[in-house]
């Protein structure tokens, strides 16, 4: 495989394991804060996309056509939208069943995940088809050998690391980064020291819905459509990726995502059936690595009380 | 009380206008939310413990007294059919949740693979039915436990992770795999005990009786033996080492119970319910596809466990009754039903999560009440 | 408690209602069916359909000189097998309903066949195009009046052959649809010689990542891609071939002629090659007033590509139950001896397995933003070129 060919395939896998690693943060801040897993996540990725959407058809029929505009506008409202929408979610859903069983969350958000993606099938005129999504990042593209750079691509790939730079500091160097690593370590001390636990909550899940959110509006502008099924497929690979990387652990979340997309473009190099069986393959590492190493790659550390 | 609840059945199964079907429908959900109010459902759930056997006897007689009714009417007693083969592997997955703790989101995958053995053993061997239908149990209990294996150290939510993932591959592996048909499936071939073949309508004198009544008795026989054996387990040694598990899985170690063992004890047996449930619907069916076998269909079993009350045989009933038929009849809502119906999970859930009609606590001496 | 009484009134109200409906009617009233994807990818061409026949069961209700009343049952299979036979069932296992029109999709198509050749239901088959659907038994229940994918592949590797073309890479999806093309388009291929398969790639129907394929079939540098799969998947494949860069041109089959796959690709769609059985609709023999009866319904959908035949199909239902009255079997008699009976579609012929010839096939190319015959289009005069057209 010649050197063009390769660069190709390293940077699809690059792309992919973005999107997911994006994904799979959101499930580890969520857990990691209130010990929930949101299943909903991948599908809040959905709704934000289409927000996205939405907004692109308000804006044209408003008659601005100036794509970069466009897209800021695009992207600050389906962030702003979804960081309510997680904000609700924890607020009616998640904090009221804390003493619940931990399934009866984990169903509850499955469950709210289907409602999410039936309404924006059923109510969004025309959900039910894949959706043509704007173009709105340069065209321009650079051929060196058999690989195609393209300017879209490396724009996105910037923006994606630097958002997962900017959450790190947020987390490692800002005082309600302390904050919430706090509240993720252990509630009662936390609330102890003064600090607003249902604040912290909700503010956790707003950052994490409007990761999902940006990560939806990045899925659309790389495959050019969106349609109302992405969230579920994302939602689960980027739950996988986060388990294999550790629950809890931010670092964990970006190596999972990371891996599980160059497992995936490994499948489809090696495997004979291109992609056919890449997500077979995908998934049974992923077992696998789980009957090695269950909590994770970078464990989780944690203490029962008996 | 349970004559009431049967006619009812029949009044909604046979109902085809719309309109008639959501005034059964509304008054229905009427009676049950005033039961609520008035206490009435905790008395109904003490009497349901109380006289299990009768209640039974009861129940066997009203399924044998609505497929009567409907003798004729095959897609009518289809629905009854699938009722009872999503209560067998539900009370599956009851056994595996309900009583050990140990979650799994493959249910569907498990069903996939007794529909799937029945259709290769049908179609390439000549092994006799019903031991097709136990090899179909047998087969996905064995990787149940195979499955089981890597996670049995770790906390709940990494077992269903695992499932999750087997869930995954499993519907792509089938789609992708020729060899069983790929994502057009597989015909199956119907039943034939001793000669008798299932596909047939019975013919008796001038009346013609659909040929899944065959289907019916069958299915109905595997339902009371699952119940019995479900409940056999549950007031056996056996259960109380798997509740022990559940509830508190350090302080079972500290007694000597080895957790791993209980625990893939509890899935195999679970799984072979399942395994059974899904060979003999492949069967009913006639068809088998990767389609049907997905992570959503999973996600069904679960919620109908949840909504029904975990642990309990009778609420996994009414709740496989509501998940099946209800869909089913209210054809004007059909595109919307997924959407109601996650609805309606999550309002049992923050309001009343322990289901329609909870386990009750075990009863030493049975019918004895302190 | 109110319970009772209340149910009470119900009944009585129903059961007066239905004595005020049994004794307004003059006619019998006959129940007809027609199942199509309704949701889903490709409902666009299911709605088309259903709409279609409806407008045949309306025009039919409407002449006085009918000897029934017709009511039309619709079923919606999502385009999945699964799906397929539960609704084949339920549609099938009802005795008042005598026959159907059924299907776009091959894939539920082939699944169902056996359904209602258990249960004696006869159907019409208005839009599958998978040879074995009446080919692979010989069943009297199961007709079709469009026709196979076999006469349009042999179209498109004649038409790409003819434009000096050597090197194609297939993509087909991973259903019996998608692998019958590749079968039927190989075959016409090595027949006449000229041009080379250079890969084969199969896919999943609800795949969304081609970039392994894509990545691979440009190493492979074709001058053409095949695609034998549906519209979702085609629009996919087109906007992500142009996302890295590979220049071929983009063949397609019945499935891509869809006015979804224009609207979801915009401009990249323009110069994609599809090839469909049957004429234009506005070259059928009853287009025009197909297409007049249509536009004065206000339908929300247009008909789309088989539309016309969906209609032929429940026109054929109709008249058959007019002849011999609403009985399966006789329905199942009559339609075994269908010679040259008039339709929209031109004269329809049953052979001994049911099926319809359709000789004519018309290629596309898309200009413009729309589909138009090869032969007008500015493509065939040489005004435009397709990539690497000679």
């Amino acid at each position: 495989m010649d050197a063009g060919l390769f660069a190709q395939y390293v940077m699809n896998g690059l792309m992919l394991g973005m999107m997911y690693a994006l994904v799979a943060v959101g499930f580890t801040l969520f857990f990691g804060v209130l010990d929930v897993i949101k299943f909903s996540h991948g599908d809040v990725l959905t709704v934000g996309a289409f927000t996205a959407l939405a907004a692109y058809a308000g804006l044209r029929a408003l008659g601005i056509n100036s794509e970069g505009f466009e897209l800021a506008v695009m992207l600050v409202l389906a962030t702003l939208a979804m960081a309510f929408l997680g904000m609700a979610i924890a607020r009616y859903l998640v904090m009221p069943l804390r003493s619940a069983p931990a399934l009866n969350t984990l169903l509850i958000t499955l469950m709210l995940g289907t409602v999410l993606r039936e309404s924006v099938r059923l109510f969004y005129p025309q959900g039910a088809n894949p959706k043509p999504f704007p173009a709105l990042l340069p065209r321009a593209s650079l051929d060196i050998g058999e690989f195609n750079l393209r300017l879209d691509n490396i724009l996105m790939l910037t923006a994606g690391v630097l958002v997962i730079v900017g959450l790190q500091y947020l987390l490692n160097r800002t005082k309600l980064g302390l904050a919430i690593r706090a509240v993720a370590q252990d509630e009662e001390t936390a609330r102890t020291m003064g600090i607003n636990f249902t604040a912290i909550v909700l503010i956790t899940f707003a950052i994490g819905s409007g990761l999902a959110a940006f990560a939806g509006v990045m899925n659309g502008l790389y495959y050019n459509e969106i349609n109302f099924g992405i969230g579920l497929y994302l939602g689960v690979i980027g739950f996988s990726a986060a388990i294999i990387g550790g629950l809890g652990s931010i670092y964990g979340a970006i190596l999972g995502g990371f891996l599980f997309a160059g497992l995936q473009t490994v499948g489809t190099v090696l495997l004979p059936f291109a992609s056919a069986y890449k997500d077979v393959f995908a998934f049974a590492v992923v077992i696998a690595i789980m009957a090695w190493r269950p909590t994770g790659l970078i464990q989780e550390k944690i203490s029962e009380r008996v | 009380m349970l004559a009431i609840a049967t006619v009812y059945l029949i009044a909604l199964l046979s109902a085809e206008k719309q309109i008639l079907i959501i005034a059964l429908l509304l008054a229905g959900i009427a009676v049950v939310i005033a039961a609520a109010w008035f206490g009435v459902l905790e008395g109904l759930g003490a009497t349901f413990a109380d006289h299990e056997n009768a209640l039974g006897g009861w129940a066997i007689i009203a399924a044998l007294a609505a497929a009567a009714y409907f003798y004729d009417n095959h897609f009518v007693l289809l629905l009854v059919i699938t009722v009872l083969l999503y209560s067998v592997a539900t009370l599956g997955l009851n056994v595996q949740f309900g009583y050990a703790g140990v979650l799994n989101f493959a249910g569907a995958s498990f069903f996939g693979i007794g529909a799937y053995t029945s259709a290769v053993l049908n179609t390439y061997t000549s092994l006799p039915h019903v031991l097709v239908l136990a090899a179909g149990g047998f087969l996905a209990a064995l990787a149940g436990s195979l499955l089981l294996f890597p996670v049995l150290r770790t906390r709940g939510h990494y077992a269903a992770v695992v499932t999750i993932a087997f869930a995954l591959l499993f519907k792509t592996f089938l789609e992708v795999n020729d060899v069983l048909g790929g994502p057009q499936g597989m015909q199956v071939k119907g039943m034939r005990i001793l000669g008798w073949s299932f596909n047939d309508n019975i013919e008796i004198g001038k009346i013609s009786l659909s040929f899944y009544m065959n289907y019916f008795v069958v299915g109905l026989l595997l339902l009371v033996g699952a119940i019995i054996l479900v409940r056999r387990l549950e007031r056996s040694w056996i259960g109380l080492n798997l509740d022990a598990l559940r509830l508190d899985e350090t302080a079972a170690n500290c007694f000597g119970l080895d957790i791993a063992r209980w625990k893939i004890t509890a899935f195999l047996i679970g799984n072979f319910l399942i395994g059974i449930a899904g060979a003999l619907f492949g069967m009913v069916g006639g068809f088998v596809a990767p389609n049907n076998y997905t992570f959503a269909d999973s996600l069904i079993l679960v919620s109908i466990l949840l909504l029904g009350g975990i642990g309990n045989p009778w609420g996994l009933i009414v709740a496989t009754i509501i998940v099946v038929v209800v869909p089913e009849k209210l054809q004007t809502i059909q595109e919307y039903r997924f959407l109601l119906y996650a609805l309606m999970v999550i309002a049992v859930l923050l309001f009343r999560p322990q289901g329609l009609l909870p386990r009750p606590v075990r009863r030493y001496f049975p019918g004895w009440r302190p | 408690m109110t319970r009772i009484p209340y149910r009470t009134a119900v009944c009585v109200a129903a059961i007066t209602f239905g004595f005020a409906a049994w004794t307004a009617d003059a006619k019998d009233k006959v129940k007809v069916g027609f199942i199509g994807p309704l949701t889903g990818g490709v409902s666009v061409n299911g709605l088309g359909g259903r709409n279609s026949a409806d407008l045949a069961v309306r025009l039919r209700n409407a002449e006085p000189k009918a000897k029934y009343e017709y009511e039309m049952v619709v079923l919606d299979d999502e385009c999945k097998p699964n799906v397929a036979v539960q609704v084949a069932t339920k549609m099938a296992a009802d005795k008042d309903i005598i026959a159907g029109a059924t299907h776009y999709c091959s894939v539920t198509a082939i699944a169902t066949v056996d359904t209602y050749h258990k249960f004696g239901f006869p159907v019409i088959v208005w839009g599958a195009v998978l040879p074995d659907i009446t080919y692979r038994n010989k069943y009297d229940e199961v007709h079709r009046v469009n026709g196979t994918m076999i006469n349009q592949n042999d179209a498109n590797a004649e038409l790409i052959s003819k434009l000096g073309y050597k090197t194609v890479a297939v993509i087909h999806d991973t259903t019996d649809y998608g692998k019958g093309h590749n079968e039927y388009f190989s075959k016409a291929l090595a027949r006449i010689g000229k041009v080379n398969v250079v890969g084969t790639f199969g896919v999943t129907s609800d795949q969304q990542d081609f970039t392994a394929e894509l990545t691979k079939i440009k190493a492979l540098n074709p001058d053409i891609i095949y695609f034998g799969g549906l519209t979702p998947i085609g629009v996919r494949i087109r906007s992500q071939m142009d996302k890295l860069g590979i220049k071929a041109v983009f063949d397609g089959t019945s499935g891509i002629v869809s006015d979804a796959y224009i609207q979801g690709l915009g401009p990249l769609a323009e110069g994609t090659l599809a090839f469909r059985e049957g004429a234009p609709t506005d070259k059928l023999p009853g287009g025009q007033f197909f297409m007049d009866k249509y536009n004065a319904q206000k339908y929300d959908n247009p008909p789309e590509a088989y539309g016309p035949f969906a209609f032929a199909a429940m026109e054929m239902i109709l008249d058959s139950i007019e002849k011999v009255g609403p009985d399966r079997k006789k329905v199942i008699a009559d339609l075994a001896d269908v010679k040259d009976r008039d339709s929209i579609v031109g004269k329809i012929t049953f052979d001994d397995h049911g099926q319809n010839t359709v000789p004519i096939i018309t290629k596309y190319v898309v200009q413009d933003g729309k589909f138009v015959e090869w032969d007008d289009s500015e493509y065939a005069s040489g005004k435009r070129k397709l990539p690497g057209q000679k």
